[in-house]
């Protein structure tokens, strides 16, 4: 278990991380959420001291961090670094070896993570001469090569195709399957929805929710949704009381009810307007989680 | 030539080899996982340093050698220096025979007599008879001969001779003018030939000195070959150096490395890794220079006391110890690698004014005030100090001194550059400027 504590840290008059605290468990994927500037890459850096903190600490399992366990994390910071011009297996056996896998055994698994990850053709290249989205693929498998207790990995999904998507979700899934912990960092939130079991939302360097996918989207206000043929805009719901137009998707209204709402009422007013098509409940999505808790 | 040709041979083949086994190591390295990388020697003897900082020096000797400007760079100083050792040797192999041709008759011992100036000019003198003056001077110009003498009363040469011209030719040609007067003008006077010639040639009187020599040509020449030296290994290696930490920088693979180890780690073992390089390449030089000169008899080596060299040797290892870190402090400043010209600029000048300094005072051959005070300042140590050993201008303390002050100098920027690389690397946006790093610590 991995524990944020009162993370504090200011650059000048910029508050970048404001007493942040939250728990990231072993054996789920964890997101860490928040719009660009909340401060998600400097608290991921504060875990491994890359940035100094004004106050607060970081556990793993109950003990603060130490340099000595640190080379038991894997890390994939937000900008990629690799050496650009070292062939890509040497340099990830080579960064196996700083995290104190033995020099034969760092080779084996530079080159089964390269082949699980699609790139092993293309282990004796120099890095600069694959694509973006392959180097992105090099760069997991040198944050996953030790075999790390905990993978730290800022905004792994962003700029790949969906195949590139697909392929380093599978390896997160497995991760967290294998009892390890997994904290990734995004602000595309759709994205996340179905890959996280739980989710840390933060803004202005400060938590703003936290819980489980699960708890997140079906707490709160309820949704309907409501199909009225005729009408794609949705113009009946406009003048309803106690309920809020969320979007209008393919002509299907997507409504938040006040507490004291009747749904009865709406269907009502739905019926009124035109033959009714489609009438459910739905629960919230992640993304409208997120965006009420930055409101 | 030929030994310069034969230096330009031996280097391509030895590259082409380097580079046939390089191929096919990395043909065997490649495919089968598992298989364990290979470590170089040097590699294997920096694994023992042991821990995180062996594995960062290994893996920037590894990339180093292998890169291919240290490769063609090693080859090009090493041709330079064959170059160096050789050219001097074939050209006083050219001056060493002089040839005086002979216009007219000459007795019997006026030849011998000019034959005789040989041995204490240091060359061996062919006299060869001319038909006429014509074609003695068809001679001349094709350099065929260096001196003509027209009978007893005149000498030719083919460039007009300064009178501090002190070649060779101009000595001899000096030499016989006086000799071959005198001793035809007392044959003239009725003086037996056998004793005009003792007369002309009288023995020379012993000299005798009170003090021994205050430098000889030697000690100052591996001054100036050790000068050259450290400069050229302090200004390649500390680029390197700088250009290393520039491209961890730049790249952001800092970020990776700092996840595990600690920057004074990583420091540490760049630092030593690019200097094993720069102290493999000066050995490779130091050797193929004695080696050749040995070889060909070169004075250039000839009579160097060993001494000197390692003296030479020390200081370059003592200015890449002072100097690599003030590089590698510089490189963390930077934000991208265009911006390593202008960063190493100005860490490069008190090299270059050191050795500018220290290579005027060499060629002058007398060490001037500045030079003596710059050998004990540890910027400029490392190529004023071997210039006063040069200059034989020094007492063993006065060398002990500098080499302290030069170490406790070293500790002092190693720390500060510590802090300076520790607080710079991980900023990135812009390049940093020293006030901000100290800024934020007050």
């Amino acid at each position: 278990m991995l524990e944020l504590e009162g993370l504090t840290r200011h650059f000048g008059d910029v508050v970048a991380l404001d007493g942040l605290s939250f728990t990231v468990p072993t054996g789920q994927v964890f997101g860490f959420l928040g719009p660009n500037g909340a401060g998600k890459t400097t608290a991921m850096r504060a875990v491994f001291d890359l940035v100094a903190l004004d106050s607060g600490v970081v556990r793993w399992k109950g003990v603060p961090v130490t340099s000595k366990g640190r080379r038991h994390f894997g890390y994939m910071p937000e900008e990629r670094g690799l050496y650009p011009g070292m062939v890509i297996v040497e340099q990830i056996q080579y960064l196996a070896q700083l995290h104190g896998v033995a020099a034969g055994d760092a080779r084996t698994a530079a080159m089964q993570w390269l082949e699980k990850l699609g790139v092993a053709d293309r282990a004796t290249s120099k890095l600069e001469a694959l694509s973006l989205g392959n180097q992105q693929r090099v760069q997991l498998a040198a944050a996953l090569v030790h075999q790390p207790e905990l993978l730290v990995l800022d905004e792994p999904l962003s700029g790949l195709d969906p195949v590139g998507v697909d392929a380093i979700s599978a390896v997160l899934v497995e991760e967290a399957a294998a009892g390890r912990g997994v904290l990734f960092s995004s602000h595309q939130i759709d994205l996340v929805e179905d890959l996280c079991q739980s989710v840390a939302i933060i803004d202005h360097g400060r938590l703003v929710a936290a819980g489980t996918v699960e708890e997140l989207t079906t707490s709160g206000k309820r949704r309907l949704v409501v199909k009225v043929d005729g009408d794609f805009a949705g113009a009946w719901a406009r003048q309803l009381p106690g309920v809020t137009i969320s979007r209008v998707e393919g002509g299907a209204v997507r409504l938040v009810l006040d507490e004291d709402t009747d749904p009865q009422a709406v269907l009502a007013a739905a019926m009124t307007a035109g033959p009714v098509e489609q009438f459910g409940f739905e629960r919230q999505r992640l993304s409208e989680v997120f965006r009420e808790a930055l409101v | 030539m030929r030994y310069v040709l034969y230096g330009v041979v031996v280097a391509l083949l030895a590259l082409r080899l380097w580079r046939h086994r390089r191929a096919r190591a990395l043909a065997a390295d490649a495919p089968e996982p598992g298989g364990a990388v290979r470590p170089g020697r040097l590699g294997a003897t920096l694994d023992k340093l042991g821990g995180d900082i062996g594995l960062v020096a290994r893996r920037e000797v590894r990339e180093r050698v292998r890169g291919r400007t240290f490769r063609v760079g090693t080859a090009v100083i090493l041709l330079a220096v064959a170059a160096a050792v050789t050219i001097p040797v074939l050209r006083k192999g050219g001056e060493s025979h002089q040839r005086v041709g002979i216009v007219g008759t000459l007795s019997g011992p006026l030849r011998a007599s000019i034959v005789a100036t040989g041995p204490a000019l240091g060359t061996k003198i062919t006299l060869v008879s001319e038909a006429s003056l014509a074609t003695a001077t068809r001679a001349l110009t094709a350099g065929r001969l260096d001196v003509v003498l027209v009978g007893t009363h005149r000498i030719v040469v083919d460039q007009s001779l300064d009178p501090t011209d002190t070649s060779t030719t101009a000595l001899l040609a000096r030499t016989i003018s006086a000799s071959v007067s005198l001793q035809a003008g007392l044959e003239h006077a009725g003086i037996p030939p056998a004793n005009a010639l003792r007369l002309a040639n009288p023995p020379p009187l012993p000299v005798q000195s009170l003090k021994p020599p205050r430098h000889d040509q030697t000690a100052r020449t591996t001054a100036v070959y050790g000068l050259i030296l450290t400069y050229v290994l302090l200004t390649q290696f500390g680029t390197w150096l700088l250009m290393g930490v520039v491209e961890e920088k730049s790249s952001r693979v800092i970020e990776v490395l700092l996840s595990t180890l600690r920057a004074a780690q990583l420091l540490a073992g760049k630092v030593i890794g690019i200097g094993a390089v720069a102290l493999l390449q000066a050995a490779l030089i130091v050797a193929v220079a004695l080696g050749l000169g040995a070889a060909e008899g070169s004075t250039l080596i000839h009579g160097t006391s060993s001494l000197e060299i390692v003296s030479s040797l020390l200081w370059v290892v003592l200015g890449y110890a002072f100097y690599c870190w003030v590089f590698a402090a510089g490189g963390s400043l930077a934000d991208r690698q265009e911006q390593v010209q202008s960063l190493a600029f100005p860490l490069q000048l008190p090299i270059l004014f050191g050795y500018i300094v220290s290579f005027t005072a060499l060629g002058s051959g007398q060490p001037s005030e500045l030079v003596k005070v710059l050998a004990y300042v540890p910027p400029t140590a490392p190529f004023a100090m071997p210039v006063l050993v040069g200059l034989g201008d020094v007492s063993w303390w006065q060398f002990a001194l500098s080499v302290v002050l030069m170490l406790v100098a070293t500790v002092a920027v190693a720390r500060l550059a510590s802090v300076v690389y520790r607080r710079a690397i991980l900023r990135t946006g812009g390049r940093v400027h020293l006030r901000q790093l100290f800024a934020r610590a007050a």
